[in-house]
């Protein structure tokens, strides 16, 4: 779980394209979306596609987005309990 | 601020629905949902979404798809018709994309095969057919470009520009709309339920819809458009205002154009896409403006995207169409698809079609970038306004400007042209960037970046009421970069993993919209295309929105080279001796004052018929007025039109006997299609400090003496552009 939330500030700081943005300031329980980061909705279908694309798991809807999105470390516990390719 | 009625003396329609007004109004008073899975193009997973499409009979890619709908509903508006409409404004965001997409798919590049790629080849292959040869305007403002284009042909006709204009909307199905608004998580995957408590999203579709727009009457019972309002909600790229702000105020408008109030309505098409934010903002918005109306009820409310999935740039003016049968059949269409009253809305459309008269319809058509448009559809005969005449009105004054082009901004680009060296090229990005906030372009690639950095810097220093209301902004090709990577990624990733962000980033009104936002401009936000002339269409918008009132407008045109797809669609992109960039941008108010420069658009029409030279030159004063009026004329010879475009200007000094300096601007600046916007930037600096640079004559300076300048654009499309002192 660990190496997937470092993983996954790496990707999402790599989408973001926020220059002043480092892996390290994305905080595990912080709130991930219209946090201090900056991160809004556009970023979320960005980040929904990569974790389609990189894990096989697919968040196809605004109801289910807002809770898997909710911090870093809920994103990363949905993508551990659904990608058919991670260990447990 | 009331404007004159305008009647609506032909109609054509083609949408999944079917052709023409008679299985329109069938299909429409059955309720039938023309939703389908079978798409246009191959679509690699097994699950369609669904879609409204229309069964074209005719197969093939030449001419493309979007081109052949504007042509079925142009014949209808058209028949019967024995003289060309004297102008022709249309609504488009997809031009010849679907066949772009399977020549690009397919890595086929020859050039000839996208030869009507352009969003303005739709309408001028109409302009072709019909034999129209005066303004042909593109308009590309997302989901509400149909209705813009109708507001921007009713307000040539109250200027008297035109008598006659062929105004509406056209969009194909194609994979950019299919995977772009999916990525963006706005489909439904069961079919657009607008206005459904369970709405998931839109279906897209494809259709077009014509309207033959004249002052005159056709026949006693002819509806009209008795009013049009424009807004932008200068809040998010592709989400709208929450409270509806920017919906309320584009309605509000619409209203006080026509002079009447909310009970005056009795029907509302609403926009209705069936996205969850839209639908909500939407009804917000309705709420709010007819509930603290009189009477207390408001009237029925329906949206028919349901039953036509949404048919984009073709939207607003396929309902300006559905409202004129509404009050012509009497009938009020169903909000099909709907079956559970969704209480947070605090509306409830109508589900079944209901017979009994209508005489008033307000339609609704919103789009990405809070790009609003609100028409009224009557059949309440009004007296035409004739109080206000264009002779009385001041001019638009300049009050901001800024360029730039491979050398760099307004003050490089002045120095390094003005020396009569060449500043064309490409602008490295970091450059490009200066000035904007890193997290303001963190997403934008090289077209928007452009466009706020010209608009950033032509609002310079300019006081807070002078400070931009409205947008207008001209580009040939787009955002070419986006829409390169996205087709790029659709393609690599076999249709899986489209990206979100091109596709906001590709449609042409997102620079735009990139505008409104960041100066917070909410009044009209309008984005043309037309090719080489993409800047004069925004300069005429300009001007017909301008015409009653005073709100300070930012006019621009810049286009971006694409190594890839430039020397495909241009070809004097691919003449030009280097790939070159750039755009220029003017901050405009229509004030008097005394010692300011103003601009006008005096001319524009087809470069094609032999007299075209002789309107232009009666339009500027005639020959004799010519040299007494003008001290030097900067002049756009398209690389890829140049013979036709040197017959042109020998026309042009024979006719005139001109005797004042020619400046060859294109060979300084390079080839692109927003050239001739920097071309009025360097000539508004010339005439604002009174002189020519000798070496841009050969010689000495030469004074202007109090004359002002003219920028000619010739090729394809002849225009003149007037910058002088007031």
């Amino acid at each position: 779980m660990d190496q997937l939330i470092a993983e996954l500030k790496t990707k999402i700081v790599d989408i973001l394209n926020f220059p002043d943005v480092k892996p390290e300031d994305i905080q595990e329980d912080a709130q991930l979306v219209g946090g201090e980061l900056g991160i809004d909705s556009i970023d979320v279908l960005e980040m929904v596609i990569m974790i389609e694309k990189d894990y096989g798991v697919a968040i196809n809807n605004k109801e289910l987005g807002a809770k898997v999105f909710a911090t870093l470390r809920t994103l990363a516990a949905y993508i551990q309990e659904k990608a058919p390719e991670l260990p447990n | 601020m009331t404007g004159a009625a305008v009647y609506i003396v032909g109609m054509g329609i083609v949408s999944s629905l079917g052709l023409g007004l008679d299985e329109t109004t069938d299909a429409l008073i059955n309720a039938r949902r023309a939703l389908t899975t079978s798409i246009p193009f191959p679509i690699a997973s097994p699950q369609h979404l669904p879609v409204g499409a229309v069964s074209l009979a005719e197969a093939g890619q030449s001419p493309p798809r979007t081109h052949r709908l504007a042509r079925l509903a142009a014949d209808q508006a058209l028949a019967g018709c024995e003289t060309p409409p004297d102008a022709i404004v249309l609504g488009s965001t997809t031009g010849g994309i679907l066949t772009t997409e399977s020549l690009f798919g397919q890595k086929i590049d020859d050039p000839r095969r996208y030869g009507m790629h352009a969003l303005g080849s739709v309408a001028e292959d109409l302009a072709r057919r019909s034999g129209c040869t005066g303004p042909v305007v593109t308009v590309s403002t997302a989901c509400s470009s149909g209705a813009v284009a109708i507001k921007l042909a009713v307000e040539m006709l109250r200027c008297g520009l035109a008598r006659c204009v062929l105004a509406g909307g056209a969009d194909s199905l194609c994979r950019l709309t299919y995977f772009g608004f999916n990525a963006l998580q706005l489909i439904d995957p069961d079919g657009a339920r607008p206005l459904d408590r369970d709405r998931r999203g839109m279906s897209v579709a494809e259709g077009a819809a014509m309207l033959l727009l004249s002052l005159e009457p056709g026949d006693a019972a002819c509806p009209q458009i008795i009013g049009a309002g424009l807004s932008c909600d200068a809040y998010h790229a592709t989400t709208p205002h929450p409270e509806g702000a920017g919906a309320m105020a584009a309605m509000q408008a619409a209203l006080d154009d026509a002079g009447i109030s909310v009970s005056d309505i009795d029907y509302i098409n609403l926009h209705g896409t069936g996205t969850i934010d839209n639908d909500m903002s939407e009804a917000r918005a309705v709420k709010t403006l007819f509930v603290s109306g009189l009477p207390p009820a408001s009237p029925p409310a329906s949206s028919i995207k349901g039953a036509t999935g949404h048919p984009l740039a073709a939207a607003g003016a396929l309902e300006a169409v559905v409202a004129a049968l509404s009050i012509e059949r009497g009938f009020i269409p169903a909000n099909v698809g709907h079956r559970t009253i969704d209480p947070a809305l605090g509306i409830a459309p109508v589900t079944s079609p209901l017979k009994r008269p209508v005489t008033t319809v307000l339609s609704n058509s919103f789009g990405f970038g809070g790009n609003n448009a609100s028409l009224i559809v009557s059949r309440t005969s009004r007296r035409p306004d004739t109080s206000r005449t264009a002779s009385g009105r001041p001019g638009l004054t300049i009050v901001g400007r800024a360029c730039l082009t491979g050398t760099g901004l307004t003050d490089e680009t002045r120095r390094v042209f003005f020396a009569g060296y060449a500043c064309r090229g490409l602008l490295a990005d970091g450059t490009l960037a200066q000035g904007l906030a890193p997290r303001l372009i963190r997403r934008l690639k090289r077209l928007p970046q452009m466009a706020l950095s010209l608009a950033v810097h032509a609002c310079n220093g300019v006081d807070a009421e002078r400070m931009p209301v409205m947008v207008s902004f001209g580009t040939a090709w787009g955002a070419l970069s986006e829409t390169h990577d996205f087709l790029e990624r659709l393609t690599e990733t076999g249709q899986q993993y489209p990206s979100p962000t091109d596709f906001i980033g590709s449609v042409h009104n997102a620079p735009a919209g990139q505008i409104a936002m960041l100066l917070g401009a909410k009044g009209a936000n309008v984005t043309t295309s037309g090719g080489d002339y993409s800047f004069e269409q925004a300069l005429l918008a300009a001007e017909l929105l301008t015409r009653q009132t005073a709100d300070p407008i930012f006019v621009a045109a810049a286009d971006e080279h694409h190594p890839v797809f430039s020397p495909l669609f241009d070809a004097s992109v691919r003449l030009a001796t280097q790939p070159a960039d750039g755009g220029g941008g003017l901050l405009l108010q229509r004030r008097q004052a005394k010692g300011a420069t103003c601009i006008d658009l005096v001319h524009y029409g087809s470069g094609e018929p032999a007299d075209g030279m002789k309107a232009l030159i009666q339009a500027l004063g005639g020959a004799a007025a010519m040299d007494r009026r003008f001290g030097a004329v900067m002049v756009g010879l398209p690389a890829g039109r140049r013979k036709q475009a040197q017959r042109q200007l020998n026309s042009f000094l024979e006719l005139s006997r001109f005797q004042g300096a020619m400046i060859d601007y294109r060979r300084l600046t390079g080839e692109f299609g927003g050239a001739s916007a920097v071309a009025s930037v360097l000539a508004t600096e010339m005439v604002a400090r009174g002189g020519v640079p000798g070496p841009l004559v050969g010689g000495t300076d030469q004074p202007l003496n109090g004359k002002g300048m003219l920028v000619l654009g010739l090729g394809d499309v002849i225009t003149a552009i007037r910058i002088f002192p007031s």
